[in-house]
């Protein structure tokens, strides 16, 4: 609900949320439920997960962190947006997936910390997956059809 | 009478053969000596030849001889700019009006790669270090476009940086989200991103409009980028640089097998820096 209450939400994302919750209506008249359903759950499982572990660096709405694009005070890579201002849409499925279970180091920090820390411990690959799925919904659907094209 | 009339044109036919035989390899040699016009552009053919754009020509330079090899027939407001060289050893020629070629050398000809291209306003070009069919050009306005399946399709990505892109680098680095970096010479310094164009950030700061761009494949953290005939180098992947002294402005840059890394000079000439990082003509 907080997805269709968000006030950053552009419009492509409002109708890509209004085609997830419409969808088992659509699918269920045209005779294919199933995996509509699984898609909306695993969103909306998705979403659970992302506002326990990611949401508080990367932002509730995948906002990011301000000024994000500049190295911190201790020259890190602050966390960046998730949602179409950011660079998320231009990595592949299994990119994604590598960076949340593996995490990352950007080469330029100027600790040895990882920039973005590694999940692999903490979530099953399905849950990365539903995550992932979720991501997706914060983009534009220019967007998502590149980001498509990437994971092929 | 016949028979002497015969026997004279043989005697003459083969003084000009002759002739030919013995001027050929000086006006090749020659044909490279236009030591008063800036080198444009450098890279390395898949023989390792030194490959030079000097105004409007193209020379190869190799075991101490120098062949000029025709560019391709095109508009003549093109304007031959860049050079680069794929991952599998293909030579890539780019410009304004130009848009982008290959050159195959076996068959001697070049290919256009524009079909896909919205104009042939290339500004730069890249070739992706290791990919063979990944390239990459700088339409100005219309941004960054790639393709990769060797310029049969290209595909905008990306807007490029904030400054309009002069010359552009892709690197195989380590420390990509993604398969390498891209650098690109802006008309502000450089400008850095990882090939997944998440954004352009500055590389160090470097200031100045940069003319040429490379880096040492070998020990790709190491690059090298000048700026108004100045060479800089900075060995950790852009975010410090340090002026070389070079004994003449610098105009390109190449890295060659047996050489390392190779300028062109604004008077026309190639030097390779030596183990005493002393700088000495190129006798390829």
């Amino acid at each position: 609900m907080a997805l269709l209450t968000s006030g950053r939400l552009s419009m492509n994302n409002w109708i890509y949320s209004f085609i997830l919750l419409a969808a088992p209506v659509i699918a269920g008249a045209s005779g294919g439920p199933e995996s509509a359903d699984s898609t909306s759950t695993e969103v909306s499982q998705g979403r659970q997960i992302y506002e326990q572990y990611c949401a508080a660096c990367h932002g509730w709405q995948g906002e990011g962190a301000a000024n994000w694009k500049n190295p911190d005070e201790k020259g890190e890579m602050p966390p960046p947006p998730h949602d179409e201002s950011g660079h998320t849409w231009r990595h592949s499925d299994a990119m994604l997936f590598k960076m949340i279970t593996k995490g990352w180091r950007h080469p330029f920090n100027k600790t040895e910390q990882l920039t973005m820390p590694a999940f692999e411990e903490s979530l099953t690959d399905q849950e990365i997956g539903a995550v992932i799925e979720y991501l997706k919904t914060l983009w534009t659907d220019e967007q998502r059809e590149y980001q498509a094209t990437e994971s092929q | 009478m016949k028979a002497i009339v015969h026997s004279t044109i043989r005697a003459a036919w083969g003084v000009c053969v002759l002739t030919a035989a013995i001027l050929t390899p000086a006006l090749v040699q020659a044909q490279s000596a236009n030591d008063a016009q800036p080198v444009k552009a450098l890279t390395i053919s898949s023989s390792g030849a030194l490959l030079m754009l000097q105004g409007s020509d193209l020379f190869a330079m190799e075991g101490g001889t120098s062949t000029k090899i025709a560019l391709p027939a095109t508009d003549q407001s093109a304007q031959p700019t860049t050079l680069a060289r794929g991952a599998d050893g293909s030579v890539y020629l780019a410009g304004p009006g130009l848009g982008v070629w290959r050159y195959d050398g076996a068959g001697e000809s070049w290919q256009s790669l524009n079909n896909t291209l919205p104009d042939l306003g290339v500004t730069a070009m890249a070739a992706h270090a290791t990919q063979p069919g990944t390239l990459y050009a700088y339409l100005g306005k219309d941004g960054m476009f790639r393709s990769r399946n060797g310029g049969a399709e290209w595909v905008k990505v990306d807007s490029g940086p904030q400054e309009p892109v002069q010359t552009f680098l892709h690197s195989d680095m380590p420390g990509s989200m993604e398969s390498g970096w891209l650098f690109a010479g802006t008309t502000r310094g450089v400008a850095r991103s990882m090939d997944c164009f998440c954004f352009w950030g500055d590389a160090g700061d470097l200031r100045g409009m940069v003319s040429a761009i490379d880096y040492d494949p070998a020990a790709p953290e190491n690059v090298y980028a000048v700026i108004e005939g100045q060479l800089h180098h900075s060995a950790d992947g852009g975010e410090v640089w340090t002026g070389l002294k070079v004994p003449q402005p610098v105009t390109a840059l190449a890295f060659s097998p047996s050489q390392g890394l190779v300028v062109g000079t604004a008077n026309g000439n190639l030097l390779a820096r030596g183990a005493a990082d002393e700088w000495a003509p190129v006798h390829e």
